[in-house]
Parts: C-alpha cells; sequence; structure tokens
C-alpha cells in the first residue's frame, strides 16, 4: 500500500513525511514523535511514585499511626492549656453575665445546647430538673454548676461542654441556671433527684 | 474503501455487517439512559429536600442510588458500549459479527438483568457493594453476558480479513477481558437464599477486592472501552489520520498496567495495610500521562479539522468528550495525593469528579457516536442539527453547574469537618450543621441535572425523528481480500507483529492487568492476620445479623460511612479511630464512600433504644434540618427469622465462629434479645408492638457498632492511641 492519501482524509502538509502505511477502515495514522512534555510528566510522575513510595515504605517515612499520634499529640496540648484557663471560676468575670444582657445571651445558649435534655426552663427530662432544691452533682452554687457545664458527667449523660462551647458561654448559662432556681413549672415538672441542698 | 485497489493481492471475499443488533443496543442505550438520568435527578433532589421520595420505601435514597450508579454504568454505558463495539469492530476487522444469534442473545439477556435488576433494587435485594450491588442471579447472569460479548469480540477477529488489529480493539480486547475477571472476583460469594449472598470475603479483605473492582469498573468499564470507541470514531468523524502511533501504543499498555493498581486510592487513611495504601497512591498520579496520551491523541488527531468541529455535532461531542477526559483524569491523580485525599474522600467532591467523568466523558461520548452511527446505519440523515447543538449546551451548562456545586459543596463540607478552633475542639461538632450549610448547593446540582436530562431528551426525539425519515435499503455488500492473502510487511516492528496476533495479543492484555492484581491482592487475601482469630470482636448475634442485612437494603451505607479515619478531627467527632480487626464479620464490609450523613462505626451506646427509634420515625424530630429518609415502614415490617439459622451457617463455613448450639437456637435468641429492645422502647412510651419487626433488628445492629472496640478498651485489650503518645 502506498502513503498516497487513498481515502478522503485530510493531511496537512507538515504531516505528509509521517502518514503510515495503516489503514483500518479509512482510517489512516500518523507517527508523531511522544511529545516531550508528556515524556517529562510521564518520567516525572513515576520517579516521584518511586522516591514516594520508598521513603513512605522504607526510609522512614511517617507512618499515618505515627503522623496521627504526632497530631494528637499537639490537640492535646492545646486542650490542656485551654482547660487549664476554662478550668478556672473566675467570680467577677462571672458576675458580668448575671445582668440582663447577660441572661439573656444566657437563655440563647441554654435553648440551642441544654434544652434537649433539661427541657424548657430547665423543668428536666433526660437531664434531672434544675430549678429545684435538689442535686445530683452540683451544691446548688454558680461555681459548681458551672465546673459540671464545663467537665459533664459523660457517664450519665451530661456533655462535657468545655469542649464544645465557650467559656463566655458557659457562665451565660451557668448564670442562666442560677436564674431560674426555684421556677414554678406549670405542668410536668421532673421529679427530684438527688441530695436536697436549701437555697441560700 | 481501499478494497478495490488491494483487489491485485488475492482472491476477493465478499460480506456484510450485522447492524440490526447495533441498532438494538443503541435504542436499549437510549431508553435506559433516559431512566437512569431520570433516577439521577430524582435522587439529587432527594438531598435537597427529603420529601422527593414521596414516601415510598422503593424510592428512598438508598435504594435509588444504586439503580441510579447500576443503570447509568451497566445499562445506558454498557449497551452503548456494545453497540459501538460491533458496530467498530465488524468494520475494523472487515468481517461480519462472528454469531449474530449469540449477539441478540447476549442483548436480551442483558436488558433481562436491567430490568429484573432494577426491580430488585428498589425491592432492598442489595449485597451492599458499590457498582456491585446486584445479587448472585444476576452476577451469574452479567457473567455469561460478559463471556458470550467477548467470544463475539475473539470469533470476530478470528475471521478478520485485517491483517491487523487497530488500537481501537486493543482497548475492547481488553476491556473485556479485565472486566471478566473483575466481575468475576469480587462476585465470588455464597448463597444464602434466592436473592440473599454474603462474600466469601470479610472486612478488610472485602473493602480491598471491592475497590479494586469499583476503580477498575471506571478504569476498563468506563474508559478503556470508549478510549476504543474514541480512536474509531474521533478519526472517522474528522477524516483526519491519528496522531501518533506511537503514542497509542505506549500509552495503551501503560494504561491497562497501571490502572489495575490504583484502587486503594479509594482506601487511604483505611485500615488496609498501608504499603498498599501507597502503592494505590503513586500509581494513581503516575496515571496522569497514561491518561492524557489518549486525550492528546484524541485532540491532536482534530488538528487542522476544528472548523468542523464547531458545524459537526458529532466531533462537537466528541471533541468535548475527549476534553472532559482529561480533566477528569488529571482531577483523578490530584485526588489520589493522601493529604488531598483526607478532604475530598467522603465529600461530594468525589460525587462531581465522578460526573465529569459520566456526563462529560462517557455521555458526550456516546451522544457523538449515537449521532455518527444512526444516520448511517438507518440509511439517512440527521434530522435536526440544531436540537443537537441545543442539546449539547444544555448538556454542557447542566455538567458544569453540577461540578462546580459539587467542589464547592465537597470543598465546604470537608473543610467543616476538620475545623478545629486553637482549644482543638471541633468548630461544628454539630454534624447536620455541615449538611445544611451544602444544601444550596444540591439545589443548584440538582437543577443542573435537569438540565442533562433535557438536553438528553432533546436527543431521544431528534434520534426518534431521524430513524422515523429512514429509507429502507438492502445490507450493503462489501468486499476485501480475504486474510491468508495478506502477505507479511517487510520490516515490521515487535508490537506490529504482534498487532497481528490477536489471541497472543489478548494473552499479554490479560497478563498486563493480572501483574498488580495478584501483588496486591493476594499478601492482603492470604495473611491470617485479618482472620476471625483471637480476636476481641464477638460475633454479631442473630439479631444484630439480621439488622446488618436491614442496614445493607435500606442501602444505609450510601450515605453513612463505618471507618474512622485516623486524625484528630475524626476522634473528637467519631471517638477511637477504627482498626482492622473490628471488620473480621462483616460480610460485606460497609465503609461507605460518601458521608452524607455522620460516620456510624461508633455510634453503639452513643444514644439509647428511644433515640433510634424516633430518629428512623421522623429524623427531623430529633435533629432539625436533617435530610435522612423517613423509614417508618421499619416498624411495620416483620424482620425475616426463616433465614436466620441458613444465614448462620453460611457464617460459620466463611469461619465465623458459631457454636452449632448457638444456630440451632438463633431464632429464640433473636426473640429474647428483641423482645429486651421492645421492652425498653415500650417503656419510654412506644405503644406499637414491634418486637418482631425489622427496627428491633436494625435498632440491635446499630448498638453493636463500635461497642465491642469500647468494651476492649476498657478492658486493656486495645490501646487507644488518642493520647498521642505511640
Ligand atoms: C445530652 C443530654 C444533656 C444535655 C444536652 C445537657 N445536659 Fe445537663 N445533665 C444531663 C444529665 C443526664 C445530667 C445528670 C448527670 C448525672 O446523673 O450524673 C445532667 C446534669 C446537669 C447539671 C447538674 C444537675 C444536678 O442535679 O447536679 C447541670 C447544672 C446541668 N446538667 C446543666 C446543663 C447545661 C447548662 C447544659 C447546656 C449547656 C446541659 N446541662 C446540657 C444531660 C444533659
Ligand atoms: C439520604 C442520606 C441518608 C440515608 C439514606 C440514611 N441516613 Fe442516617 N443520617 C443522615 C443524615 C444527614 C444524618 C445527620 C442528621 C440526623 O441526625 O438525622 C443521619 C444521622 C443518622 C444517625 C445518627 C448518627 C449520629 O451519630 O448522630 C443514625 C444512627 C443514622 N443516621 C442511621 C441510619 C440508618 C440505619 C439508615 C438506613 C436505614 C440511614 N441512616 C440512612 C442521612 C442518611
Amino acid at each position: 500500500m502506498s502513503t498516497e492519501n487513498k481515502s478522503e482524509n485530510i493531511i496537512l502538509d507538515d504531516e505528509k513525511a509521517l502518514v503510515l502505511d495503516h489503514d483500518y477502515d479509512g482510517i489512516q495514522e500518523l507517527d508523531h514523535p511522544l511529545p516531550s512534555w508528556w515524556i517529562a510528566t510521564f518520567v516525572g510522575t513515576v520517579v516521584f511514585g518511586v522516591l514516594y513510595g520508598m521513603y513512605y515504605l522504607w526510609a522512614g517515612g511517617l507512618t499515618l499511626e505515627e503522623e496521627y499520634a504526632q497530631d494528637m499529640l499537639k490537640i492535646n496540648k492545646a486542650k490542656a492549656e485551654l482547660a487549664s484557663k476554662v478550668d478556672v471560676f473566675d467570680q467577677k468575670a462571672y458576675s458580668t453575665w448575671t445582668t440582663k444582657v447577660g441572661l439573656a445571651k444566657g437563655a440563647e445558649v441554654f435553648e440551642e445546647n441544654c434544652m434537649t435534655c433539661h427541657e424548657e426552663n430547665g423543668k428536666g427530662d433526660i437531664g434531672p430538673n434544675l430549678t429545684d432544691e435538689y442535686w445530683l452533682l452540683s451544691d446548688g452554687t454558680a461555681e459548681s454548676v458551672y465546673s459540671i457545664v464545663n467537665k459533664g458527667n459523660e457517664d450519665n449523660g451530661m456533655p462535657a461542654w468545655g469542649e464544645v462551647i465557650s467559656k463566655d458561654e458557659m457562665y451565660a448559662a451557668t448564670a442562666y441556671v442560677m436564674s431560674i432556681q426555684g421556677f414554678e413549672h406549670k405542668s410536668g415538672a421532673k421529679e427530684p433527684q438527688g441530695k436536697k441542698i436549701p437555697r441560700k | 474503501m481501499s478494497t478495490e485497489q488491494v483487489s491485485h493481492q488475492g482472491e476477493m471475499e465478499q460480506f456484510s455487517y450485522d447492524d440490526k443488533v447495533v441498532k438494538k443496543y443503541i435504542l436499549a442505550s437510549l431508553f435506559w439512559g433516559f431512566a437512569a438520568l431520570l433516577a439521577g435527578v430524582t435522587i439529587a433532589f432527594q438531598l435537597s429536600s427529603w420529601k422527593f421520595n414521596f414516601g415510598l420505601e422503593w424510592l428512598t435514597f438508598g435504594r435509588l442510588r444504586p439503580l441510579h450508579t447500576n443503570a447509568a454504568i451497566f445499562a445506558f454505558v454498557g449497551n452503548a458500549i456494545f453497540a459501538g463495539v460491533f458496530y467498530s469492530l465488524q468494520r475494523l476487522a472487515k468481517a461480519r459479527l462472528f454469531n449474530s444469534f449469540m449477539a441478540n442473545f447476549q442483548f436480551w439477556l442483558w436488558q433481562l438483568i436491567i430490568a429484573g435488576g432494577g426491580l430488585s433494587l428498589l425491592l432492598g435485594y442489595s449485597h451492599g457493594k458499590e457498582y456491585a450491588e446486584l445479587e448472585w442471579p444476576f452476577d451469574i447472569a452479567i457473567a455469561i453476558a460478559w463471556v458470550l460479548f467477548g467470544v463475539n469480540i475473539l470469533g470476530t477477529l478470528w475471521k478478520r480479513r485485517e491483517k491487523h488489529i487497530y488500537v481501537a480493539i486493543w482497548f475492547y480486547i481488553s476491556t473485556f477481558v479485565t472486566v471478566a475477571v473483575l466481575h468475576i472476583v469480587n462476585s465470588i460469594e455464597i448463597p444464602v437464599s434466592l436473592m440473599k449472598s454474603y462474600p466469601v470475603y470479610a472486612g478488610v479483605q472485602d473493602a480491598l477486592v471491592q475497590w479494586w473492582y469499583g476503580h477498575n469498573a471506571v478504569a476498563f468499564f468506563l474508559t478503556t472501552p470508549f478510549l476504543g470507541l474514541m480512536y474509531y470514531f474521533v478519526p472517522k468523524a474528522a477524516n483526519r489520520p491519528v496522531y501518533s502511533y506511537r503514542l497509542s501504543i505506549i500509552h495503551f499498555w501503560s494504561l491497562i498496567f497501571l490502572y489495575i493498581w490504583a484502587g486503594p486510592h479509594h482506601l487511604l487513611y483505611s485500615t488496609l495495610p498501608e504499603w498498599a495504601q501507597t502503592v494505590g497512591m503513586v500509581f494513581s498520579v503516575a496515571l496522569w500521562a497514561p491518561s492524557w496520551g489518549g486525550m492528546i491523541n484524541g485532540l491532536l488527531t482534530l488538528r487542522g479539522a476544528w472548523d468542523k468541529v464547531r458545524r459537526d455535532p458529532v466531533l462537537k461531542f466528541l471533541a468535548t468528550a475527549v476534553t472532559f477526559y482529561g480533566m477528569a483524569t488529571f482531577e483523578g491523580p490530584l485526588m489520589s495525593i493522601k493529604s488531598v485525599n483526607h478532604l475530598a474522600h467522603f465529600t461530594d467532591w468525589v460525587v462531581g469528579h465522578v460526573h465529569s467523568g459520566t456526563i462529560g466523558w462517557n455521555y458526550m461520548m456516546v451522544a457523538g457516536i449515537f449521532y455518527f452511527m444512526i444516520p448511517r446505519i438507518w440509511n439517512t440523515t440527521l434530522y435536526s442539527v440544531k436540537l443537537a447543538n441545543l442539546q449539547f449546551w444544555t448538556a454542557t451548562i447542566g455538567l458544569l453547574m453540577y461540578m462546580m456545586s459539587m467542589w464547592t459543596a465537597g470543598i465546604t463540607q470537608g473543610l467543616m469537618w476538620r475545623a478545629l478552633d486553637d482549644g482543638g475542639r471541633l468548630v461544628y461538632p454539630q454534624f447536620i450543621e455541615t449538611v445544611v450549610k451544602i444544601i444550596p448547593m444540591y439545589w443548584v446540582r440538582a437543577f443542573g441535572g435537569v438540565l442533562i436530562l433535557i438536553g438528553f431528551m432533546f436527543m431521544l426525539y431528534n434520534i426518534f425523528k431521524t430513524i422515523q425519515q429512514a429509507k429502507k435499503e438492502e445490507e450493503p455488500v462489501y468486499q476485501a481480500p480475504a486474510l491468508s492473502s495478506a502477505k507479511p510487511e517487510a520490516h515490521a516492528g515487535t508490537h506490529r507483529k504482534l498487532e497481528g496476533m490477536p489471541m497472543v495479543f489478548t494473552i499479554l492484555a490479560l497478563l498486563a492487568i493480572l501483574v498488580g492484581s495478584l501483588i496486591e491482592l493476594v499478601p492482603t487475601l492470604t495473611s491470617h492476620k485479618y482472620l476471625a482469630q483471637k480476636t476481641f470482636m464477638k460475633p454479631y448475634s442473630p439479631l444484630e445479623l439480621v439488622g446488618r442485612d436491614v442496614y445493607i437494603k435500606e442501602g444505609c451505607y450510601v450515605c453513612h460511612s463505618q471507618l474512622v479515619r485516623p486524625s484528630p478531627d475524626e476522634y473528637i467527632r467519631y471517638g477511637t479511630v477504627s482498626l482492622a480487626e473490628e471488620h473480621v464479620y462483616d460480610r460485606p464490609f460497609q465503609w461507605g464512600s460518601r458521608r452524607i450523613g455522620p460516620d456510624l462505626a461508633r455510634v453503639g451506646g452513643k444514644y439509647n433504644h428511644m433515640w433510634h427509634y424516633k430518629h428512623m420515625i421522623d429524623p427531623r424530630a430529633v435533629t432539625p434540618g436533617s435530610i435522612m429518609p423517613v423509614y417508618d415502614w421499619l416498624e411495620t415490617k416483620k424482620y425475616d427469622h426463616k433465614t436466620l439459622r441458613k444465614k448462620m451457617k453460611v457464617m460459620a463455613s466463611l469461619g465465623v465462629p458459631y457454636s452449632e448450639d448457638e444456630i440451632d437456637n438463633a431464632i429464640e435468641n433473636a426473640k429474647a434479645q428483641a423482645m429486651g429492645i421492645a421492652n425498653e422502647l415500650s417503656e419510654s412510651g412506644v405503644s406499637k408492638d414491634i418486637a418482631d419487626k425489622e427496627m428491633v433488628a436494625l435498632i440491635a445492629y446499630l448498638q453493636k457498632l463500635g461497642a465491642d472496640v469500647k468494651q476492649a478498651i476498657k478492658d486493656g485489650k486495645v490501646i487507644d492511641k488518642a493520647g498521642g503518645a505511640e
């Protein structure tokens, strides 16, 4: 067979010398060399693959587990630092949240995070009634409420909010809880749980 | 065309092509394509608003998504492959199809599989393995149909009158052998009943085999056959010679050799042995150039014909398809890089990526080759070029909306999941916040999908009108000299000689894909580490096993993963990072590939039974803004206890340590456990009698997830590495 244009294929001038003696149902093939950038990409990715593989398989690249352990180390440090700040109950800072504005914020925080378990106005459901004189964990002071909100009691279903919301939000929620002490629920308040600690 | 010129070389033979069966495949592809896109648009809307399943269990996301993917891949694209391959193969081989009866038998078998399979998916019969959801009777039927396809390819080549096989055929051959191997190996399963079976692989092994299959289904069902079709239809439609024969050779062999290794890029950061993950990643990166080799050869073939591309809808579709192919095969390697993958995996980015391939590459290719073939085999001209152009633009704009919205949604959600503040706390601790955020993108995607569907309907109408105006004509007769008269070429290189030997070629292609498969699969499959020996895991109780099958039936895995990856955000959000050992009894594994909802690997014990009950009946009552479907029929449907003993026997035969006693008492045991859960629920105020319902079994399963790991940590059998120290 010849390389003459035997079909109606368009052959550009610079291709004439490259036409191969192939013909499949009229399809012809050129013999362009491989584009150099293509070869470079191919060789580049293969070399990368070999080096990468060797590094991670044999040359001491961190395993996923080691990387994870390192990351956790950092996170745990950050957590500890935060906790050391968050754990301190500062009466003065707290008292700025017992204002009207502060309590409004507190109600908001409570509605968003606490209502699912403690229900409206803290009358209790999954979590205990927060308005009566009976306490499971707390001694009825703002400081102890704050510490419970912060650390929770996860075994019994009270989350540790220190890991979720900010310190200010915890102050606000605490202030709100203190503000609803003795609230008279129309109906459905949960029965008392825990020790009775009379209000001061 | 060149037939007369070579007539002096030998005795001429007369032959014709079987285009009747090609026509059938084309029509079937169009029919199922419409169904697949309709299902796709429906599930897209289901994520924008949960109400779009119209309260019907058959149409819930978990069942309809597998239907969509299977219909798109195997029905729409599958039939198009058969049409395109049979059309081009006969012409490239200058021979009539080896056996028309076989091709027709395969045709009807394939449609039966699709119709029956589709129905079975809606009814909840599912394997629970992505893109391989159909149950075992279908698996066998698929294998038969596929072998028939292969026999027809090889048989036609046997009868060929063209000495050398063209690059398109190389791709067809590799498609046939590889898909056969993948499908058979991934479908080895033990039947429990007519429509239920368990895979022989468990946990990590099952995951590896599944994604070796899943990834290479993309490679050898959605890519290689279409590269073959590209090599036939692009030069034919453009009347241009293929750019580089040398490139064809290099990129063909490198592509099929490398592709098969890349499966583990679906399992990065999983409990798959890390060397396999690394291998999966580097081979994926190395695939970039071989893939682009195909793109270059396609696009540069169009050199000097770009004005035609503007005018001719066939070329417009083909050229765009090749461009999208190039884009998707750049994105793929990128997403395989571990750190990128950590962000992209489980998000909509992956979904967008897949559609740039399936819509951008496969659908556009199909449209192009159909517009090429149809006027020719029906002996007419295209009804409306304008309508085809309109289709092109609606599809392109729809696809761009799809891709952009999924990039945005995926990256946004991925970043939200991992965002930690400087105190090491999740910025978005509530998973639902990250869902609500991307719902606008789901709307954009859904409307993009609508555009694609409308474009498809333009095509249906256009083709219908084209066929309507078809002129009847005798089957054209061609002539060419017999193969025996072909003279050996002088100076033929090794590869050129190989092209004259299709059977040897087939064997070499098989070897090329077996190398990677064996090296990657065998060590993990033979490793005893993953078999149930001395593990802290307790086998599923009978009720949990039934519950797990409900989970699979409802397709919960299409929205929920069960794999906590080793990174701080996942530890904080979900709990202890997943261990290989905890999946030893998981047949099939249920790691999932998309977190539309949160990971469930540690959900056991997180909530009480009542929470789950309420959540299944009405997810929004518990989590406002949720897009999870309502599963209220679970409290009225009885769970299947008739097959329970058989299920446990099958499991025992696969190595799960169920004693004879346990198997004998399975039903009583299940009932007792169910009663415990039902009692607790009724104490919390559930008045219905649900002790024998699927709901209870599912809750039992959910409460089991992660429970053994938590216990093992308490008992000191497993050390939770989250302390940060090694
Ligand atoms: C997931 C449910 C849940 C949520 C949400 C929740 N709690 Fe609790 N809470 C409980 C449970 C359960 C207890 C009782 C724990 C125990 O028995 O040790 C409790 C106990 C408490 C106590 C101590 C009560 C006592 O009797 O000593 C306080 C104070 C409290 N919660 C405040 C809050 C605040 C403020 C929020 C929101 C920031 C909140 N809780 C959110 C479940 C919850
Ligand atoms: C359309 C996707 C979708 C499907 C299908 C789906 N879910 Fe969900 N699921 C979600 C989303 C979104 C959430 C998060 C919001 C919520 O709590 O409802 C969720 C949450 C959950 C949760 C709570 C997880 C946690 O840690 O808070 C459980 C349990 C759950 N789904 C179980 C199931 C089961 C079982 C099935 C199958 C019967 C299922 N889901 C099917 C989307 C889905």
